[in-house]
């Protein structure tokens, strides 16, 4: 490869670094601006609005809850995605394309449809709404995300190995257990980053089944009603920071693990 | 990368296998484990049936059953049901749908924006993945692309109020041109189909990275040399060589961002104009404005749905004929 | 924010009084002893948090308040839950209550139960809109109507006095309206009722208005930036000067005002529309007795309904409220008495009729 198409590479690279990153940056400055509008020209800085976040105990709990259906909904996700990505892959049976659609199917109705749809079946099956509700639709929400990037990663898997591990008279399980799921790790990591953004994000899900506690973007809809002030920056800012912060230190805290055992 | 990873969890395998017999070896030897490994397996057909019999019924009652629930609303005349209302069997909400033009221009516009979104999508991320899959060390490549992913943590409400900051006549972009003395007067960018596709395309550029990136991350390299060895130009293996090989990844991330723009509803409304009202906002009016008519909305839902999923089989049909075609 | 902070310690203040002046009441002291909690559909900063902490801690009444930001998506919530639903209050828009009401999600309230309902304006509490089939169905809190607001750095006070320069080529590229608000405001301009009540029995002339109202629209469409949903995009296209003018509901422009930002409003000599927020109980609610408590609480005091408009931007249906708002704020909530004088507010009686008119209408303007 030429040096000069790698130089080219590399800025459109960048480019869409700023492309990404441009608009993150105009977040986080417009949090420091003293007035109840976001825009330009600032006048004006205060500090306010970011301590503002930390004193204030009803986003505080917003982003935790937040936080945890984010959790839970995704270790579902994940259990039940890599389980159908597992029957689907490599697989043929009668209704196999059926249950394939099937499993696509929520990735693929409009968010509106698809809370409106799922409010009505959880009133049919009697989940009250709540944080269980929350969670049950972020999980189903998601597991067509993680069905396609498992199977993708799947499909790559030198049938060799598991052979081998047959003949050495290891039954399906501990062979599914000792090889297949270790090589699936790096498909699942990325899949369950795919869903704690997904359900960290979601709005519209989260306001049709939720009940009198907000999660952060729910309290953040309600906040731009009067008006986009630059406390909703300080607040997705803080939120930013904050997930980051948690991210690398579960990074951290399963190397670790690993290593450990 | 795949030869890689095999090899190193082989090599593992055999220096572990010392403290390993310990957990797996008394696990499979455990009674009760052993019990439940034989009944488990032993038939195919057994096996098949405990591994199939979960993920049947997940998808039937839990993805199945709210599509359902949708197909039953937009068949009634009217839902929810007052009391002392009876509910009938109809098929006018979608009769209402081919009746009335005036639904046909932003149903046709969606398409066709989502179509135009997804090029877009592709050509811009398409670099990007290559590079971050072809000239960066395995080593910094993790880092460069969670630098990526950094942006998508901050909600779409959030993230699409700073492209106004960013496009508005007042905003940055404006401003850094005024300041330079390019330009006299703001160029209006905003509420055009270009602001929409500068919010859209930040929806939907992690959706088409991370596939056209792991194809393009399992292309081996040594066929590329091999073609430059023979005298082929970066081009001619771009298109003969690269492109074919990760075919998969832009069909298997066109078909998702193109599936996905069909029901953006926040950010069109946001940054679009007079003139680029999409199908999801006319879905969503008969939910929020007209809210007693839930029927047609979840009608007119179901055609959406429909076109959408005929559109992207179409375009699979078309991809694996390619691929096809480029194998023969 | 310095200023936001003064305001909410000026608020605290006035909220302490008020504590003070609803200790004694008796309906309190009973309440305290049946405890129990109270949920409420709402917007944000509609229940003041002095105040809320301030019940709570006197009546033993925990308040669950549940943040909505539209009409229709507490419309469809309640119609999901229908028919035990968890809300005791919700908020709605006067206008809208037939909607609710036809769908028997509303329960009629007993004023009977209210001792401060005499604390509210009659000229909210009395007024036409509020009866429906000879019941009161909301407790009326904050009032809005659709306003004319201008840069006043571009656009002269006197520009503002009529609806034409909305659609004039002066301004073409730089005005933003709600189309749905826009089509009842065009056929009032057009000398119409734009409620369609006048025309409840002549299906076919209210179809021809509509008609002309669309054409309208559709004709000036070339002219108009954005066609917006909420207040907060129009903030932002004020502040962005992507707009000069628009159309808004007074309570988002009133903020940008309090905010400093050069902003005028207008209610047109063509006329406008006001609407009502009222507090509303909903039927078969599981706290009804809490919900009477509250909302008898709430209205105790003009204080109260000045802390709403401070947070709201929207007009005080209380009397005397405006005595407990800074010179801004009443500025910003206030408008001469000949231009009140051409608002009136939206009535619901036609509503069928009318959004089964304008609705579509709206699609085919945004198809056009």
């Amino acid at each position: 490869m030429t040096r000069h198409n790698r130089i080219l590479l590399s800025c459109v690279y960048w480019a869409f670094v700023a492309y990404v990153f441009v608009p993150l940056i105009l977040m986080v400055l417009m949090g420091f601006k003293d007035s109840n509008f976001i825009g330009f020209p600032i006048r004006s800085w205060t500090l306010d609005w970011y301590t503002g976040v930390f004193a204030d105990t009803e986003t505080l709990a917003a982003f935790g809850y937040s936080v945890a259906i984010a959790v839970l909904s995704t270790v579902f996700s994940v259990i039940v995605g890599t389980w159908i990505a597992v029957l689907l892959e490599g697989r043929k049976f009668w209704g196999r394309a059926a249950i394939f659609g099937m499993t696509v199917l929520p990735a693929l109705i409009p968010g509106i449809i698809s809370a409106i749809a799922f409010r009505i079946y959880a009133r049919y099956l009697g989940i009250e709404p709540g944080m269980g509700a929350i969670v049950w639709s972020h999980a189903v929400h998601n597991v067509p995300f993680v069905v396609l990037v498992v199977m993708a990663r799947l499909s790559t898997l030198p049938k060799s190995q598991i052979e081998a591990a047959r003949d050495l008279g290891a039954d399906p399980l501990i062979a599914f257990l000792r090889i297949t799921f270790p090589y699936l790790v790096p498909a699942i990591m990325g899949a369950s980053i795919f869903c704690l953004l997904l359900s960290f994000d979601d709005f519209v899900r989260s306001f049709f089944l939720g009940g009198y506690e907000p999660t952060l973007p729910v309290l953040i809809f309600a906040k731009l009603k009067s008006g986009m002030s630059p406390e909703i920056n300080a607040i997705a800012t803080v939120a930013l920071v904050l997930t980051a912060v948690i991210g690398v230190w579960a990074e951290r805290f399963t190397r670790r693990m690993n290593k450990d055992s | 990368m795949t030869y890689d990873a095999s090899a190193r969890e082989e090599r593992g395998a055999v220096a572990e296998s010392a403290s390993d017999r310990t957990f797996w070896g008394r696990l499979s030897s455990w009674a009760p484990y052993q019990w439940l490994a034989t009944f488990a397996t032993a038939s195919p057909r057994r096996q098949f049936l405990i591994l199939a019999v979960f993920p049947i019924l997940w998808v039937l009652t839990q993805h199945l059953g709210p599509m359902l629930q949708m197909l039953r609303v937009s068949l009634t005349d009217a839902y929810p049901v007052a009391p002392g209302v009876e509910q009938h069997f109809t098929f006018d909400n979608y009769l209402s749908f081919f009746g009335d033009s005036i639904f046909w221009m932003p149903f046709f516009r969606t398409l066709i924006f989502a179509g135009v979104f997804t090029f877009c999508t592709l050509i811009i991320t398409y670099p990007v993945a290559y590079f971050l899959a072809r000239h960066v060390s395995p080593k910094n490549r993790m880092l460069l692309l969670l630098l990526l992913l950094i942006p998508f943590w901050v909600g779409e409400i959030v993230r699409t109020y700073a492209i106004m900051i960013l496009l508005g006549n007042t905003g940055a972009v404006n401003m850094v041109l005024r300041f330079f003395g390019l330009i006299d007067r703001p160029i209006p960018f905003m509420y055009t189909s270009f602001s929409m596709g500068v919010g859209i395309v930040y929806l939907t550029a992690l959706y088409m990275l991370l596939p056209l990136y792991s194809s393009l991350e399992k292309l081996p390299k040594s066929m590329n040399e091999a073609a430059a060895d023979l005298g082929a130009g970066a081009w001619t293996r771009f298109r003969r060589i690269t492109l074919p090989m990760t075919l998969e990844g832009i069909s298997s991330g066109c078909t998702l961002v193109f599936l996905i723009s069909t029901g953006f509803y926040a950010t069109p409304v946001l940054l679009g104009g007079p003139s680029t009202t999409v199908f999801a906002e006319t879905i969503a009016g008969f939910f929020h404005v007209a809210g007693d008519q839930w029927p047609t909305g979840a009608a007119f839902a179901v055609i959406m749905f429909l076109a959408a999923l005929a559109i992207t089989a179409a375009f699979q049909r078309l991809m694996t004929a390619l691929r096809k075609g480029d194998t023969k | 924010m310095t200023k936001l902070i003064l305001n909410r310690r000026k608020f605290l203040n006035t909220a302490a009084m008020t504590g003070a002046a609803l200790a004694s009441p008796a309906y309190l002291r009973r309440a305290h002893a049946q405890g129990g909690e109270v949920n409420i559909w709402t917007y944000n900063d509609f229940v003041p948090e002095a105040f809320k902490e301030q019940f709570e801690s006197e009546t033993g009444i925990k308040v669950n308040v549940r943040l909505v930001d539209d009409q229709g998506k507490q419309f469809n919530l309640l119609a999901a839950e229908a028919p035990n639903p968890s809300v005791d209050i919700m908020t709605v828009a006067g206008h809208r209550f037939l909607q609710f009401i036809d769908s028997d999600l509303l329960a009629p309230l007993d004023t009977d139960r209210l001792s401060n309902w005499g604390n509210i304006n009659p000229t909210f509490s009395e007024s036409d809109w509020s009866t429906i089939n000879g019941e009161k169905w909301g407790a009326p809190i904050l009032s809005g109507m659709e306003v004319l607001a201008y840069n006043t750095d571009y656009v002269s006070p006197e520009e503002a006095e009529t609806w034409d320069t909305l659609f004039s080529e002066k301004y073409s590229g730089q005005t933003a309206y709600i189309i749905q608000d826009m089509m009842s405001i065009i056929m009032l301009k057009m000398g119409y009722d734009g409620n369609m009540v006048a025309y409840m029995d002549d299906p076919e002339k209210a179809a021809a208005i509509v008609e002309e109202a669309k054409n309208f629209l559709i004709e000036h469409k070339p002219l108009v930036r954005k066609y917006y949903d909420g207040g907060a995009e129009f903030q932002q296209m004020m502040v962005n000067q992507d707009i000069l003018l628009g159309h808004s509901w007074n309570g988002p422009a009133a903020a940008l005002i309090n905010d400093g930002f050069p902003l005028g409003m207008a209610i047109p000599k063509e006329g406008s529309y006001g609407f009502v927020y009222t507090y509303n109980i909903a039927k078969n609610c599981p706290n009804p007795d809490n919900a009477y408590t509250f909302l008898n609480a709430i209205l105790a005091s003009p204080e109260i309904g000045a802390a709403m408009t401070k947070a709201s931007g929207f007009i005080s249906t209380y009397k005397d409220a405006s005595n407990h708002l800074t010179d801004l704020e009443k500025k910003s909530t206030s408008f001469p008495d000949e231009q009140l004088a051409n608002l009136q507010f939206f009535r619901a009686e036609a509503n069928e009729m009318k959004y089964g008119l304008v609705d579509p209408a709206v699609e085919a303007i945004k198809a056009a």
